[in-house]
């Protein structure tokens, strides 16, 4: 027995290479970052030319000061701008819009969420058929729909109308705030129902069971097990919801008035009607703060549960 | 494992006394139908099951996938409602009833272990939602962990346990909560083979330990005659046959508990009389039955009960004997297998043979004349 444990190599020869040799690896990894990087290429020229380069713009603008005629001067780099973001008015719109986007954001919340599951506990042939509804409104624009939106609750609308019929008094729906947050959730649900829907139809609904099981009712069951594992689905919509509200244009603009302006009018305002482009793109540096933050947040508590 | 126990009931959902004697589960009639696909007709699960199950046995539903041995424990669970019928749980309907109302609790067959929690707060689930003061709550959990050795594991999530451990946390969950009757579906379906032998007789001795009645789901014929009082078995909605094991294996009812349980010789025969039956051969077997004189019946015998013999030997008469040849060995380890065709008879009788692998057991070759002999008792007549 003891001689076959004896290794080869003590008949003199040397042993033959090892396929396995550490260089051969770090070459062939080399050769396969290479390709990566090659395919990645077209898309990497595309988010640098069009996204990290105006980025790049409106942060030096952000530095650069107003002159009389309303120019941009760079050169006399100031912070100016940015101390003028604690600016009364400028706090105001910013709790309005903070305010409408987080309303928004509930709402879809507690409307997407039981479609949702809705959505999710239904045959393969149901969901794929309510799934095309929720994203059908993704084929037209989302201005053109905006302002189907701004026909319909207009003072000739259908909603005042009927209320007339009634004989009841007529309100004001266009140009306030309701108009607003109907069309931001109008606008965003989707967002909302479309990541709740993943997460929900990934639950095994035998842990419902097993709750119901240990003696939880429909709504314990709920509150312990169905919520808690579809978290991941709730902060993925609410953010994808809460960051294009929060920076909102087109709605408040179209179905909002003049004491419901929000941040992203604002800061078009400054840049055309204003010409103050440093205190626009401080406005907008400050904006991509919050999201950035949202987004930090988001991927901190969803990546744990994920 | 100590002296642990689950006898003390005191602080269960479910104090009811039921009369002794009362069955612990009670199925009368139940009928299960799912509707059927778009437009087809409805599916039977579960066809005109009466069954009762006694307090305090191991009782296991056996059949292939889809005779609703699942749909009946589903039933029990109340995880399902009988299309019509009534179940009864020591004397109480709960037919409509939902499942945090019923005084069983079940281990499922993934386990179903809530995956956002510790082992801990998994098996502390049940009773803090029958709102069991902490300390009780405590105190009984680190008994059933104790019970179910995962102690040291507590604070896990069930992710980071491997399958048997998840199996005693689900087990664990459900012991908790003292339950009347413990369903178990299918629960060692996903352990490899060592681990789930091992398992089947620590369920069994856990089951007697802490004397609940256990109503155990599974396809697999040896862990239910392993672990099992009494057995089910069921095909396609309808239980066949129910009993000890010894007696569904011994004694099997029809073709398919014969078939399904274990190996075995069919052979076709007609009937002589009351304690006879000729086979294809001419042979006369001693076979109890109740047939009208001239039926054809299936006898079927067990391939461990027959016995080789050379042709030439003295004949014992208390044994029934079939002349044949050997067409095919095979050395199995434990045992050798035959298989055996009658010298005569149209068509022929075909028997399958195992020998225990014993000193002093004569080996046969392929091609060999042989007698093949049993005990009369080890055969029995089918009812189809």
């Amino acid at each position: 027995m003891a001689t076959t444990l004896q290794p080869a190599s003590r008949d003199g020869e040397r042993p033959p290479p090892a396929p396995d040799e550490p260089g051969l690896e770090v070459d062939a990894e080399r050769a396969e970052s290479r390709r990566g990087l090659l395919i990645g290429l077209p898309s990497l020229v595309y988010l640098i030319v069009f996204f990290a380069v105006p980025l790049a713009i409106v942060f030096v603008y952000s530095f650069g000061a107003r002159s009389r005629t309303g120019r941009t001067v760079l050169g006399e780099w100031t912070l100016d701008s940015y101390a003028r973001l604690a600016n009364p008015l400028v706090l105001e719109i910013t709790a309005r819009s903070l305010g409408y986007a987080l309303l928004t954001t509930l709402i879809c919340l507690v409307v997407g969420y039981p479609f949702a599951y809705y959505l999710a506990t239904r045959s393969a042939r149901v969901r794929g058929a309510l799934l095309v509804l929720v994203m059908i409104p993704f084929w037209s624009n989302l201005l053109v729909r905006t302002y189907a939106w701004r026909v319909l609750l207009g003072s000739d609308g259908p909603f005042v109308r009927a209320l007339e019929a009634m004989g009841l008094p007529t309100v004001q729906l266009l140009f306030t705030p309701f108009a607003i947050v109907l069309g931001l959730v109008y606008g965003f649900l989707p967002f909302m129902i479309l990541p709740l829907y993943a997460a929900i139809e990934r639950l095994d609904f035998s842990l419902v069971e097993a709750a119901r099981d240990l003696y939880a009712d429909g709504w314990q069951a709920f509150r312990k097990v169905t919520w808690p594992l579809s978290r991941p689905g709730v902060v993925a919509g609410s953010i994808l919801v809460f960051i294009p509200s929060f920076g909102a244009y087109v709605t408040p603009e179209i179905l909002g008035g003049s004491r419901t302006t929000m941040l992203g009018s604002y800061v078009v305002s400054q840049f055309l009607s204003a010409r103050d482009q440093p205190f626009g793109a401080a406005l907008s540096m400050a904006i991509l703060a919050v999201m950035l933050i949202t987004a930090i947040v988001y991927f901190r508590s969803g990546g744990r549960n994920l | 494992m100590g002296e642990v126990s689950l006898g003390d009931t005191a602080g269960t959902a479910h104090p009811t006394v039921a009369p002794a004697g009362t069955p612990a589960v009670s199925i009368d009639g139940v009928t299960k139908r799912f509707p059927g696909p778009k437009g087809g007709e409805a599916v039977t699960a579960v066809d005109r099951l009466s069954l009762d199950i006694v307090d305090g046995e191991f009782f296991s539903l056996l059949g292939p996938s889809g005779c609703g041995k699942t749909t009946t424990l589903r039933m029990i669970g109340g995880f399902e409602y009988p299309t019509s019928g009534s179940i009864r749980i020591f004397g109480d309907e709960v037919g409509l009833l939902p499942p945090n109302r019923r005084p069983v609790n079940t281990v499922f067959q993934s386990y179903a272990l809530f995956p956002h929690m510790t082992v801990e707060r998994n098996i502390a689930f049940g009773l803090q939602m029958q709102d069991v003061a902490d300390d009780e709550v405590r105190r009984r959990v680190a008994e059933v962990i104790e019970l179910v050795q995962l102690g040291g594991r507590e604070t896990r999530k069930p992710r980071q346990l491997s399958g048997g451990q998840q199996q005693r946390v689900a087990l664990a969950r459900a012991l908790v909560n003292h339950p009347k009757v413990l369903l178990l579906d299918e629960p060692l379906g996903a352990l490899d083979l060592k681990l789930r032998q091992a398992m089947q007789l620590e369920l069994k001795q856990l089951q007697e330990r802490v004397g609940i009645t256990f109503i155990y789901v599974t396809h697999d014929q040896e862990e239910a005659l392993t672990m099992s009082d009494r057995i089910a078995v069921m095909d396609e909605g309808v239980m066949l046959q129910v009993g000890a094991p010894e007696e569904i294996y011994d004694r099997p009812r029809t073709r398919f508990v014969a078939d399904f349980i274990g190996d075995t010789n069919l052979m076709t025969a007609t009937v002589v009389d009351g304690r006879s039956v000729e086979i294809s051969d001419g042979t006369v077997l001693r076979v109890a039955n109740d047939r009208d004189v001239g039926t054809d019946v299936t006898v079927a015998v067990r391939p461990e009960k027959l016995g080789l013999r050379r042709p030439d030997g003295e004949r014992d008469t208390s044994l029934d004997a079939v002349q044949g040849r050997v067409d095919r060995v095979t050395f199995l380890g434990n045992a050798i297998a035959y298989e055996v065709t009658a010298l005569a008879g149209d068509p022929p009788v075909r028997l399958r043979v195992r020998q225990g692998n014993a000193p002093g057991v004569e080996h046969f070759a392929a091609g060999e004349e042989v007698r093949v002999r049993w005990v009369p008792p080890s055969a029995t007549v089918l009812e189809d």
